[in-house]
């Protein structure tokens, strides 16, 4: 079942000898329950697209379909509440709200909803990630790869259609990178939930489903690499 | 208590839900536990805001409510006086929705002019309706009371002390004709009262007894009716829709003008300027607040980029980030306005009570500890109304943060910069600091607005204390404690009793004056009356200061005379002469200088001529005084003043004026210490809005400092480029600020005091050079507060800082 749906998708910042082409004609779909990485160099136009996709930025041309809804012809008011609900996010940076503690801020995105949260949801979820017994910790008082896995949680609770990972473990040694991988394929594979990850290691692309190569803003696709 | 607490925990839990939030909002109350610090410098602004409107309003207040307590009490509660209305109009008067309470007196006979006598003494004769007492407090009945019936009287305390009646005695009223009438005494009333002064005869009756006994010689132009009015009905329009309605003179219904003024019902043009120069001063303090309160936001926005940034990830649109800081900012009103409307009932509650202290009668009615209400209330609205205000600027930019800024570092920055920084100028810290300062045109324009309304608020506030000169008199320095003072104004003391007092260790100063009143004079053909007077040493020194021409100094030494403007009939140029029929003969003199004003009073129309004694003497042949003033030592008791009475003998009238000057002293040091205590709060509010601003600012660019510093920065670098940026708010908040100051403080100043007392304007230089004087301190401290934290900190530690 197709979630997402790019075509055509274009981007410059800049004009005359300043132009950069961050995305040219870039055009992909995903499936549902795919795990998918972005690869590229530094600058070459991959967090770009993530943006783009996310509804953070608006291309130059193109269409974003999520779930058959084109997020462009979305007012932004519209677009905001789409991504509320149908968009998860992972910061390279965590982004955690450092006053909140893990269940807070695991289910913070559900008080923006004005939903109320449905406590076996959130044990659930707080299973899922290994942090049970820490819910009541506050984000200073956990490691990179736990605050990681709570804003990973934050990510899921809404149940969205898609999950954006930003280089989720660009800020994490390689044990909690890999816990952090773990979690995510275990999301992935746990919930079919469909994940665009960008990875700034090719090494991170081990068993995800398919691999997308941004170079000079042009997407290949280098199919599916899973073990 | 276990199961107490527990208990309570659930009820929380209930309240809040399972986990502590039941929605997004509730990170304002969490956030607001954990981070008090960051947000001190804000809340702190916040109760300054409020404490500085509430201290005013409850203090202009009280002070209202104490002036029409004392209005009340002496001149009644009435607000307007219709003469000479027939029957008709009065029953319509009364009958009007706006009248309150509506009473008529008639004046019989002011006493003057000997229409009707007590036991041989010419007597006031008033009649009034009962109810009159309600709206005049100061008819006080010192025994007994209202006379109830038209054969009964109440009589002043005088004619009870000579004449020795008592309650029920009876009265004899004699009129001019020979008619008698016999009234029982049913109340004595206190001479102060309404019924003339100290000795005067007054006798008061009902209106039965007007209607009875005086109904043939009263006229309608003798009876007033003294209505108060309902205290929300528009005063001013009501009397002009009974006087078109009834045909009624304007001219005829006069006002208790006071208290309309205090009650805010006056439409005189100089009490209209008060309230509008009032008003002003209120929006001043208002918009003062929004702008220390924005700026201080602002700057915790902007640290926040990134958190707002994520908050837009997560789906929170522009309302919500809007809503999340304008709750921030109410989250920080529920404690910071309850501590600035505590600290202004403590300094209202210590203003009042020195105030009170230091001049007893002028500040009577001053609660003791009395909380304004009104005050109070100013103080939460303009609290609320202010944060509400300075949170939509910050509001709006925490919206408008792109949800970018979470997942790109620099995107929330590289908006707000215009352009590259210009270095031909300056160095380069020096260029980034000024770069810093005005890069952001919108924080450039708050900061230096909030610096440049401190100065415009201070010199609004300035031209109260030319108000202030003008209305409350400070104590001359010729002011005596105490004055003996022939009885028939006549040279009638003897020197030798000056020389006495001179050599009593309790008084400081002795100097009399001789009068020659009312003698016949000539002065350019035109026949004149003139009053001369001598001075002394002393009176010439504080004469000093009056002299609008000519020479003091050939009057002092007998060359000729000074000529008093002041009230005077004509007025005369130096070099004049003036031919004065002494009884002795004709003697000539010579204007030898014009005085502006005298030591004494002067009554309107006199024409006084100051001389030496010894031209007095050589003129007047008399060598006595005709008042003798002294100024006391501190520390002079009761005690001392018998002893000077005795000395002084029964033949003068000896007046004490210690309490009357300790009194004008008290009210014109309150007053003053009232004025500048706000000038001072006013000067401590823009020291903290620079402190806070600049270290704000700071705050907000402290990775990019420890960046900075990484790459090789060094300390004085840093400091030069903070500075610079200072510099540049600071300068361009002055420029602009004494600009529109100045505008303002001109036309306070007119409505103030050049209307009134036609004192042209002149520019504040000394208000201007204190404030700038501050400002520039305050920045100096601003800069050395926050270099000093970044270069204490480590390199790693600021750069990795939130």
């Amino acid at each position: 079942m197709e979630i997402l749906r790019v075509e055509h998708l274009s981007k410059t910042y800049g004009a005359g000898e300043a132009r950069v082409d961050a995305l040219q004609d870039v055009s992909f779909t995903l499936q549902k329950g795919e795990f998918t990485a972005v690869v590229g160099e530094s600058g070459s136009g991959k967090s770009t697209l993530l943006n783009c996709i996310g509804g953070l930025d608006t291309p130059m041309s193109g269409k974003v379909w999520l779930d058959g809804q084109d997020l462009f012809s979305m007012k932004e008011n519209q677009r905001t509440v789409f991504r509320r609900q149908n968009i998860g996010f992972v910061f390279q940076s965590f982004h955690l709200v450092a006053e909140l503690n893990v269940e807070q801020n695991i289910i913070f995105p559900l008080l923006l909803d004005h939903q109320n949260p449905d406590p076996r949801q959130v044990e659930e979820i707080l299973e899922v990630l290994g942090l049970a017994d820490r819910r009541h910790h506050l984000p200073g008082q956990l490691s990179g790869g736990q605050q990681q896995r709570v804003a990973i949680g934050r990510a899921l609770i809404m149940r969205p259609m898609l999950v954006l990972a930003d280089e989720p473990t660009g800020n994490l040694d390689s044990g909690n990178s890999q816990d952090v991988m773990d979690l995510l394929m275990k999301a992935s594979r746990y919930y079919q939930q469909t994940i665009l990850m960008i990875a700034h290691n090719e090494h991170l692309t081990t068993g995800v489903d398919r691999v997308l190569r941004v170079r000079d803003g042009r997407l290949t696709d280098l199919g599916g690499v899973r073990a | 208590m276990r199961g107490n607490r527990t208990h309570r925990e659930k009820m929380r839990g209930g309240k809040r839900g399972r986990y502590g939030m039941k929605s997004y909002l509730d990170l304002v109350r969490i956030s607001a536990k954990i981070r008090r610090k960051q947000s001190r410098m804000t809340r702190l602004c916040i109760v300054l805001a409020v404490f500085l409107v509430a201290a005013i309003f409850s203090m202009a207040d009280m002070e209202i409510q104490s002036q029409i307590y004392q209005v009340i009490q002496s001149n009644g509660s009435w607000h307007a006086a219709f003469q000479g209305i027939d029957g008709q109009q009065e029953k319509l008067i009364r009958a009007r929705a706006e009248a309150e309470n509506a009473a008529s007196y008639t004046m019989v006979s002011d006493g003057t002019e000997g229409d009707y006598l007590i036991e041989g003494t010419s007597a006031a004769v008033m009649g009034m309706d009962e109810n009159l007492t309600e709206m005049m407090p100061a008819v006080r009945f010192q025994e007994g009371g209202f006379p109830d019936s038209a054969d009964e009287a109440a009589v002043t305390e005088s004619v009870r002390g000579q004449l020795g009646l008592e309650i029920g005695d009876t009265v004899h009223l004699t009129s001019s004709a020979g008619e008698e009438l016999s009234l029982t005494v049913a109340g004595v009333l206190e001479d102060d009262s309404v019924m003339g002064g100290e000795n005067a005869f007054g006798l008061l009756i009902n209106s039965k007894a007007v209607d009875k006994y005086f109904s043939n010689t009263v006229e309608s132009g003798d009876v007033t009716l003294l209505v108060q009015f309902h205290r929300f009905c528009n005063i001013q329009k009501t009397l002009d829709d009974i006087c078109g309605e009834l045909g009624i003179d304007p001219a005829l219904v006069g006002t208790n003008a006071r208290l309309l003024a205090l009650q805010f019902q006056s439409n005189d043009s100089g009490i209209t300027g008060l309230y509008s120069v009032a008003a002003v001063l209120a929006v001043l303090v208002t918009v003062a607040g929004v702008l220390m309160i924005s700026s201080s936001m602002n700057s915790s926005v902007a640290r926040r980029t990134q958190f707002f940034g994520m908050m837009r990830c997560l789906g929170a649109d522009q309302r919500q980030v809007r809503r999340l800081v304008r709750s921030e900012a109410l989250n920080w009103c529920r404690t910071a306005i309850p501590i600035g409307l505590g600290m202004s009932v403590l300094v209202v509650w210590a203003l009042c009570a020195m105030l009170r202290a230091i001049s007893p009668t002028y500040f009577n009615g001053l609660p003791v500890f009395g909380v304004s209400w009104p005050g109070l209330a100013a103080g939460v609205l303009v609290g609320l109304v202010t944060v509400l205000l300075a949170a939509r600027s910050p509001a709006k930019r925490a919206a408008k943060v792109s949800p970018l800024t979470a997942v790109s570092e620099n995107a929330g920055s590289a908006r707000q910069v215009r352009g590259a920084v210009h270095t031909r100028l300056f160095h380069i810290e020096t260029a980034l600091g000024i770069h810093h300062a005005a890069g952001s045109r919108k924080n450039f324009l708050l900061m230096a607005g909030s610096f440049a309304f401190s100065i415009i608020l201070f010199l609004s506030f300035s031209p109260a204390v030319d108000f202030m000169n003008h209305a409350i008199k400070p104590l001359r320095p010729s002011a005596p404690d105490l004055s003996v003072v022939s009885q028939d104004n006549t040279c009638s003391i003897p020197r030798e009793l000056a020389e006495e007092l001179r050599d009593n260790p309790v008084i400081k100063k002795v100097y009399g004056r001789s009068f020659a009143c009312a003698v016949p004079a000539r002065a350019g053909g035109e026949e004149i009356q003139i009053d001369l007077v001598s001075y002394e040493e002393n009176q010439f020194r504080w004469a000093e200061d009056a002299a609008a021409q000519g020479s003091l100094a050939d009057a002092e030494a007998g060359k000729g005379v000074m000529a008093v403007k002041m009230n005077a009939a004509r007025e005369f140029s130096v070099g004049e002469e003036i031919e004065i029929d002494f009884t002795s003969g004709t003697k000539t003199v010579n204007v030898s200088g014009v005085l502006n004003e005298s030591v004494f009073h002067v009554s309107d129309g006199s024409t006084v001529l100051i001389c030496s004694e010894e031209l007095f003497r050589e003129l007047t042949g008399q060598t006595d005084y005709t008042v003798i003033d002294v100024q006391f030592q501190r520390g002079v008791t009761d005690r001392d003043v018998e002893k000077i009475r005795a000395l002084a003998g029964d033949s003068f009238t000896v007046e004490d004026n210690r309490e009357d000057n300790s009194e004008v002293r008290g009210a014109y040091y309150s007053f003053a210490l009232f004025l500048y205590g706000f000038l001072a709060v006013i000067t401590l509010i823009s020291v903290f809005n620079i402190i806070n601003s600049i270290s704000m600012s700071v705050s907000a660019r402290i990775q990019q400092y420890g960046a900075m510093r990484a790459i090789g920065m060094s300390s004085s670098q840093l400091l030069r480029m903070i500075a610079a940026e200072a510099v540049t708010y600071v300068v361009w908040g002055m420029i602009a600020g004494c600009a529109a100051g100045l505008l303002l403080n001109w036309k306070i100043f007119g409505l103030l005091v050049t209307d009134r007392w036609g004192d042209p304007w002149y520019v504040p230089v000394s208000a201007i050079a204190v404030i700038l004087a501050v400002m520039t301190a305050a920045a100096v401290a601003a800069v050395k507060i926050p270099a000093r934290q970044i270069r204490e900190m480590s390199v790693a530690d600021t750069i990795s800082a939130m």
